[in-house]
């Protein structure tokens, strides 16, 4: 029995013991301790939501610059393409054969009719074999030129003075003079002869 | 109580709450009213606002020749106009700061970049005023350059304005000119090849629609574009070069023999390619009303007898059906009136004398043929000259391309069956007999003629216009030797040495065909004259056909000599065809 009042006793000894534990205690919690962490989520949400708003105005500002960016080299575009266009006009008509041909013939070239051929292998000539004639073929300038509106009136690059609707009056004539002075001095004694070794 | 007060605050919370419920609810509504129910609307009234639509044209394709030089391209051209009202506006003198340079001062210098004299230009402005006081609109000159369009930009006039209008050049001017045709200032294609290919040539338009800001910006993200479709190049058969020379010959030939008009047509006997089609008259498509234009098409819209030139047509129907060769023999003068009573004459009157077929094509004998003809079953001829392709036009379908006239031989009357054999009462065009004798040039098998190569879409996509197969209308055998008899026309016509292709071995024949006056008769005195020929004889490569209508300097087809004999070297040289190595046989003209 003793031994059991000892056990009895010791149980109640044991129980303060345990109730004394500080845990167990209820109190309020502090204030300030909740409070902090408010604030720095605050903040962050703050300067979250500006930087949303920071990055969303740079971007609407990216994007209206390339957009004044688009318009200026829309200009730009169509600037050249009106210069290209310009460019273009300018020299329609001049690559045409009616202009070609006029021009040579300012130059007094005339159109030859037949070629002849030499055949390599054999060096055999084949076709007229003869040789050309001063009087061309056809004739293009003058009004039977076949005609093209945009180059009609355009003067010769070879004869600055005549267009394909008004012909150079005296080729024949300037062609003389205009060689005396250019072509090589004549030939008094026989061909001359190169020098070979 | 203390249910009392405890109820209180809960039935206020349940009455925010509604009341925020129904607000919401109520947005909601106007939102999917705005959003779904009525969004189309509302998009429609922003876009009358801020929004914008423009149409994006495309650009007509460009018309090229075989080696790729432009025939015909697009550019643009603008219309110049007052409002003649802020004219008077801008040179008010009693404004606060009247311009520096005055009304007639301004007029001198549009009139320098226009061409217009101030007087004129003032008068533009005058006329407009004197009609309409108010008037808002005038033009200042129509088809304006660019040049010229931004040289009266800089001059920043508030009363100028511009539009711009879709134009076609045709760099090349007049070569080509009636086949490629034109279009009109509307844009519309008119004639020729710009209107018959307009499916290839034409664009489709597209469409760019976007919002712009207060400043005119588009607005980003607005953009919503529908690309325009440009049109489609169109390469052709021709060779712009040779075209040219032979519309500069033809031109000359046509006024040194006085005719009202000639053709030149050049085609490649393998492939039925046209490579030329010159004429005279002829048009400048970049200038149309110029005096002496001619907008039509002769090669391929007119029609004519083809006489002697149908002889060979003939002389292949008889050696094909085997009833004659070349040195058949047949005994003919120069006038004969046959046993059924029709009459038949030569050019000249001869006495009566032994031809071969040979010398019935190199003497151009009607009489002789039409007696050799007899031979022949009408019928089976007609049927050949249907294989020849007479009277069924060509494989190009130019627009409004003729097509011969050829009776059924059941149909031909006396006088027919004999006119037939030599060209006179039906008639043909030059595509037809290009087409006839590429038969003979190419040992009896005839090629569809072509003038279009292909047509290049904006995508890349080549389309090449069906021609139809090759028919074989005589035997090889008969192609060679109808082509060594027409080299002994060549050879020893009256007119051979005018026609003589330095170094080359030619088959030809010409033809000088009355012409109907369209009351039933013919023509005195007057005659449609032609020649055709293809070269070398030997592998043929060229086929050259030339028409003088009513030359009266020469008035035969002897007219045509001179410029058959150009053209024909012309085309040699232009394709470096070699000269022949081998010699023609001489054949036998009389026996």
């Amino acid at each position: 029995m003793s031994a059991l009042n000892d056990a009895l006793l010791t149980l109640p000894a044991r129980s303060p013991r345990t109730t004394e534990q500080p845990d167990r205690h209820l109190r309020p919690l502090e204030r300030p301790r909740r409070r902090r962490p408010r604030v720095a989520y605050a903040l962050i949400a703050l300067a979250g939501a500006l930087a949303i708003g920071a990055a969303q105005m740079g971007l609407s500002l990216a994007t209206t610059e390339s957009s004044y960016r688009i318009s200026a080299l829309t200009q730009e575009k169509n600037q050249l393409t009106w210069q290209k266009q310009e460019l273009d006009d300018r020299i329609a008509g001049l690559s045409s054969p009616q202009y070609l041909a006029a021009n040579a013939a300012a130059l007094g070239m005339v159109i030859n009719q037949s070629p002849t051929y030499l055949r390599l292998s054999d060096g055999k000539i084949l076709g007229a074999g003869k040789a050309a004639t001063a009087s061309s073929a056809i004739d293009p300038l003058g009004k039977n030129a076949v005609g093209n509106a945009l180059v009609g009136d355009t003067p010769l690059v070879t004869h600055p003075d005549a267009t394909i609707k008004a012909p150079p009056v005296d080729t024949e004539e300037e062609v003389a003079t205009d060689a005396a002075s250019t072509l090589p001095p004549p030939i008094t004694d026989g061909l001359p002869t190169p020098t070979t070794r | 109580m203390t249910t009392r007060s405890t109820r209180s605050p809960r039935r206020r919370t349940v009455v925010a709450l509604g009341i925020v419920l129904a607000v919401l609810a109520a947005f909601v509504v106007r939102l999917v009213d705005i959003q779904v129910v009525n969004a189309d609307q509302h998009v429609k009234d922003a876009a009358t606002k801020i929004g914008e639509s423009i149409v994006l044209k495309g650009t007509r394709g460009r018309i090229t020749d075989a080696n790729g030089t432009v025939l015909a391209k697009s550019t643009l051209l603008y219309d110049g106009q007052f409002s003649p009202v802020n004219v008077v506006k801008y040179y008010d003198p009693h404004s606060e700061s009247p311009p520096a340079v005055g009304w007639q001062e301004m007029a001198a210098r549009i009139g320098a970049i226009t061409g217009q004299s101030a007087e004129e230009i003032m008068g533009i402005v005058a006329d407009a005023l004197a009609k309409d006081p108010g008037s808002q609109f005038a033009y200042l000159k129509r088809g304006l350059s660019t040049e010229q369009y931004r040289d009266l930009k800089e001059l920043g006039l508030p009363y100028l304005s511009f539009t711009s209008q879709p134009s076609r050049v045709y760099p090349e001017g007049a070569v080509a000119g009636s086949i490629v045709g034109f279009v009109g200032a509307d844009g519309q294609p008119l004639e020729g090849l710009e209107k018959a290919q307009d499916a290839c040539l034409a664009p489709t338009d597209g469409k760019d629609t976007f919002d712009r800001g207060k400043d005119g910006v588009v607005i980003p993200g607005t953009r919503r574009e529908t690309p325009a479709v440009d049109g489609g190049t169109l390469q052709l058969t021709i060779d712009g070069d040779l075209q040219w020379y032979l519309q500069q010959l033809i031109a000359e030939q046509v006024k040194k023999y006085k005719s009202i008009s000639g053709t030149i047509t050049v085609v490649e006997a393998k492939t039925g390619k046209i490579r030329a089609a010159a004429e005279y008259p002829t048009v400048d498509p970049n200038d149309i009303d110029a005096p002496g234009s001619f907008l039509r098409n002769r090669v391929f819209q007119d029609q004519f007898e083809p006489a002697s030139t149908f002889k060979a047509l003939t002389a292949a129907v008889l050696v094909d059906t085997g009833k004659a060769n070349p040195g058949t023999t047949v005994r003919a003068s120069g006038r004969e009136t046959f046993p059924n009573g029709a009459k038949v004459r030569d050019m000249g009157l001869h006495k009566a004398v032994n031809y071969t077929l040979t010398g019935v094509l190199v003497d151009s004998s009607n009489v002789a043929i039409s007696k050799l003809s007899e031979r022949v079953d009408p019928q089976v001829r007609y049927e050949y000259l249907q294989r020849f392709g007479i009277s069924s036009g060509s494989a190009v379908k130019y627009p409004g391309e003729a097509k011969g006239l050829l009776y059924p031989a059941s149909q031909w009357n006396n006088q027919q069956l004999h006119d037939t054999n030599y060209g006179q009462g039906l008639t043909t065009t030059v595509p037809e007999l290009m087409g006839a004798y590429s038969a003979l040039a190419n040992g009896g098998v005839r090629v569809p003629l072509s003038l279009i190569e292909s047509c290049t879409a904006a995508d890349g996509t080549v389309t090449t216009p069906k021609t139809g197969e090759p028919v074989r209308v005589i035997k090889e055998s008969t192609a060679k030797q109808v082509t060594s008899m027409l080299e002994n026309v060549y050879m020893q016509a009256s007119y051979s040495k005018a026609i003589k292709v330095p170094g080359y071995r030619v088959a030809m024949k010409s033809g000088t065909g009355q012409k109907s006056d369209n009351k039933g008769h013919y023509k005195s005195g007057v005659w449609y004259t032609l020649m055709i020929g293809y070269a070398p004889a030997e592998d043929p490569q060229y086929i050259v056909a030339i028409t003088l209508d009513e030359p009266t300097k020469v008035k035969s087809s002897s007219a045509d000599a001179e410029g058959f004999q150009k053209a024909m070297t012309q085309v040699m040289k232009t394709y470096r065809v070699m000269p022949s190595t081998t010699k023609a046989t001489r054949l036998p003209v009389y026996k």
